[in-house]
């Protein structure tokens, strides 16, 4: 579903450049869970942004669903984003003075949704992260887990075909992680691709595919993977 | 609709997130519009055309015709002589003409009570059909002659006998018996263009009017300009200030079409000749026929200060402008991080400015109703400095809505520029932390 050809990107100040990511090829097929690794400042993140649309890449090629997003007008991009995609981002990022509900309705918002359908949607998401009680809670007087899963409500209310999530556990304690990472394995049963940045080795592991980026350059994650060869 | 409304709702919370420094744009918004507002309704009225259908028909004629050589300045005077007057009455051109002048007096019901101080416009009948004032009970006297009769202003009438209708009641005007033949109705012809003395376009109309002849048989003497070229007694206003160069009364005529203003300057032009050839006319000819529509500007020597001062006010909007934006992009930067949310939850650009626009909305809202508060007490305080310009606080609709589009754009400004710049930022940074 989602296809890289020879992608670049270049970070340019007036002072220097810098090669986020070089002559990405890569395939993620629908109904991956698929973890991206690899060390801090690597492009990880950039690529991530790139495959939300949230960044334009300078070379090579990206396409979802068979559709170059090249040349796409700010419109289509965002209907892009509100209906395929769903983000999940290390530090939660809800808003704090908005409800739980609230927040979770904001992609809603922006499709354009009745509120019946609105409605129904939250409550199913708030169902699926086991919220439903808290609602009405503003996220502060929520547990960094609990926050984490409402982000995850956040994305998927839209019923989003590929969630990317960025570090979604590294704000976490051990025993969140792991409530956070079942309900992304539960989401992605039901037939959701995930793309996740970790650096949890455990996770890693658990992640159907494991996809490994060095200085911004793939590399191939069989061959380097630590964990395989352990378990060999 | 009910998306905007929610819209409407984000920009409320997001002002209850951080409401000093909304607050603080506010106040600048809002006292640099306020002091705007007072200005420009100052500036508004100053040139607005009360009568704008008949401001290019009504002429003030202008005669240089005084009993000595002007030597330097050779000014027309703004100011005829009864006498001048009488002279330019000698036509039948005009279709309908009055002079006037102001002069204070005394009004009481009955000699043992304390009398009331009020303005008398001492004029002749055709001055209330030329100046479309509109009369509420009892009629205009029928004729130029003197006649022992005055005409009150309802708020007058009132005044002295709590009621309107006071048609043939019997009034002392400093001791001498007059009776009232008319009252009219609420009136205030804003700028003030008949008194054309160029000083109190602005202030409020006479209490009351007193025909021509009965204001000279009662030695009445103008309180706003009087220029005397002679030896002229003024305590024998009604002997000799008509017969002599006491210059005191301003004179208007209307002349309906081109050939009959044109046949009134013809006119005026001989007139000038006789008295010239008659050796009473010692200056150079210098006949103005000044429309009530160009006679500010005609008479506008002294309006600088007031172009200065508008200028200034001017200014000063413009720096709270620069501060107002420049608090707004504080606040829109420090807000950055939830556009680039937004975005990343699928809001496209268009969708964001409707929320902007809710923003400037209510912004603007808010600053209406502070401008409007300021500009209002502005004009308070105006009025009372300055009470020889006594300005009107009303605002009319074209001036309303004038002064509202000007608030609307001064908040679409301070919110557009930094709301722009929050949102076209660049849109992962913030999340990626
Ligand atoms: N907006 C940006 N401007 C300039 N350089 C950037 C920007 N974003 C990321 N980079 C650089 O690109 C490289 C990859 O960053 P990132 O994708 O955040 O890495 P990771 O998520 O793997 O830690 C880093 O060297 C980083 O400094
Ligand atoms: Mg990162």
């Amino acid at each position: 579903m989602i296809t890289l050809t020879n992608l670049s990107k270049i970070f340019r100040t007036e002072l220097i450049e810098t090669h986020a990511l070089r002559d990405i090829s890569l395939q993620i097929n629908e109904g991956e869970f698929a973890a991206l690794t690899g060390p801090s400042g690597s492009g990880k993140s950039t690529l991530l942004n790139i495959l939300g649309t949230l960044e334009q890449f300078d070379d090579g090629d990206y396409q979802l669903d068979g559709k170059s997003v090249k040349g796409l007008s700010d419109a289509a991009l965002s209907k892009l984003r509100n209906e395929k995609i769903g983000f999940i981002f290390q530090s939660f990022n809800l808003i704090k003075d908005f409800s739980i509900y609230d927040n979770i309705e904001l992609p809603l918002r922006y499709r354009g949704l009745k509120p019946a359908q609105r409605k129904q949607r939250i409550e199913q998401a708030l169902e699926l992260v086991g919220l439903h009680a808290r609602r009405s809670y503003l996220p502060s007087q929520l547990s960094g887990g609990q926050q984490q899963r409402v982000a995850i409500a956040r994305a998927i209310a839209g019923q989003p075909r590929i969630l990317l999530a960025d570090e979604p556990t590294g704000n976490l304690d051990s025993l969140m992680a792991r409530q956070v990472m079942e309900l992304l394995e539960q989401i992605n049963q039901q037939g959701c691709t995930i793309l996740m940045v970790t650096h949890d080795p455990d996770q890693a592991r658990r992640a159907g595919r494991h996809i490994q980026i060095i200085d911004g350059q793939l590399s191939d994650a069989v061959l380097y993977d630590p964990l395989a060869a352990q378990s060999a | 609709m009910e998306q905007f409304i929610y819209y409407l709702k984000v920009s409320l919370i997001s002002i209850r997130r951080a409401p000093l420094p909304y607050a603080l744009t506010i106040f600048i918004l809002s006292v640099g519009l306020g002091v705007f507002f007072a200005n420009a309704t100052f500036y508004y009225q100053l040139n607005s055309d009360p009568l704008p259908e008949k401001s290019d028909k009504l002429f003030f004629p202008m005669l240089n015709l005084v009993p000595y050589e002007c030597s330097t300045d050779c000014r027309t005077p703004r100011v005829l002589s009864y006498s001048n007057v009488e002279k330019l009455s000698q036509t039948d051109i005009p279709s309908q003409a009055a002079a006037m002048y102001s002069a204070d007096g005394y009004l009481r019901q009955r000699a043992d009570q304390t009398p009331l101080p009020v303005s008398i416009r001492i004029t002749q009948r055709d001055f209330f059909a030329m100046f479309d004032v509109p009369v509420l009970h009892g009629s205009i006297w029928p004729d130029n002659s003197a006649r022992p009769e005055v005409i009150l202003t309802k708020a007058t009438a009132q005044k002295l006998f709590g009621k309107s209708d006071v048609v043939g009641e019997k009034l002392l005007l400093d001791d001498r018996n007059v009776t009232v033949s008319a009252v009219l109705d609420d009136w205030q012809m804003l700028p003030r263009l008949y008194d054309a003395n160029n000083r109190n376009h602005l202030s409020e109309a006479d209490d009351i009017y007193l025909p021509l002849e009965t204001g000279y048989d009662m030695n009445y003497l103008s309180n706003s300009q009087s220029q005397t070229f002679d030896d002229t007694d003024y305590r024998q206003l009604s002997t000799q200030g008509r017969t002599g160069a006491l210059h005191q009364l301003q004179y208007w005529v209307k002349l309906d079409t081109p050939a009959q203003q044109q046949a009134y300057r013809q006119f005026m032009t001989n007139l000038v000749q006789d008295e010239k050839a008659a050796g009473r006319h010692p200056s150079p000819p210098n006949n103005q026929l000044v429309a009530m529509r160009d006679i500010v500007s005609y008479f506008g020597g002294d309006s600088s200060d007031i172009k200065a001062f508008a200028l200034v006010t001017l200014l000063f909007l413009l720096v709270c402008l620069f501060n107002a934006s420049h608090l707004s992009l504080n606040r829109y930067l420090s807000n950055q991080y939830e556009f680039s949310l937004r975005r990343a939850l699928g809001a496209s650009r268009s969708q964001l400015q409707l929320q902007m626009l809710a923003d400037v909305l209510i912004m603007a809202l808010f600053t209406i109703t502070g401008a409007l508060l300021t500009g209002y007490g502005g004009i308070k305080l105006m009025n009372n400095l300055l009470p020889a310009n006594r300005l009107f606080s009303d605002w009319d609709l074209t001036l309303l809505l004038g002064l509202l589009t000007v608030a609307v754009i001064c908040s679409y400004l301070v919110t557009l520029y930094p709301s722009l710049r929050a949102s076209f930022g660049s849109l992962n940074q913030q999340l990626k932390e």
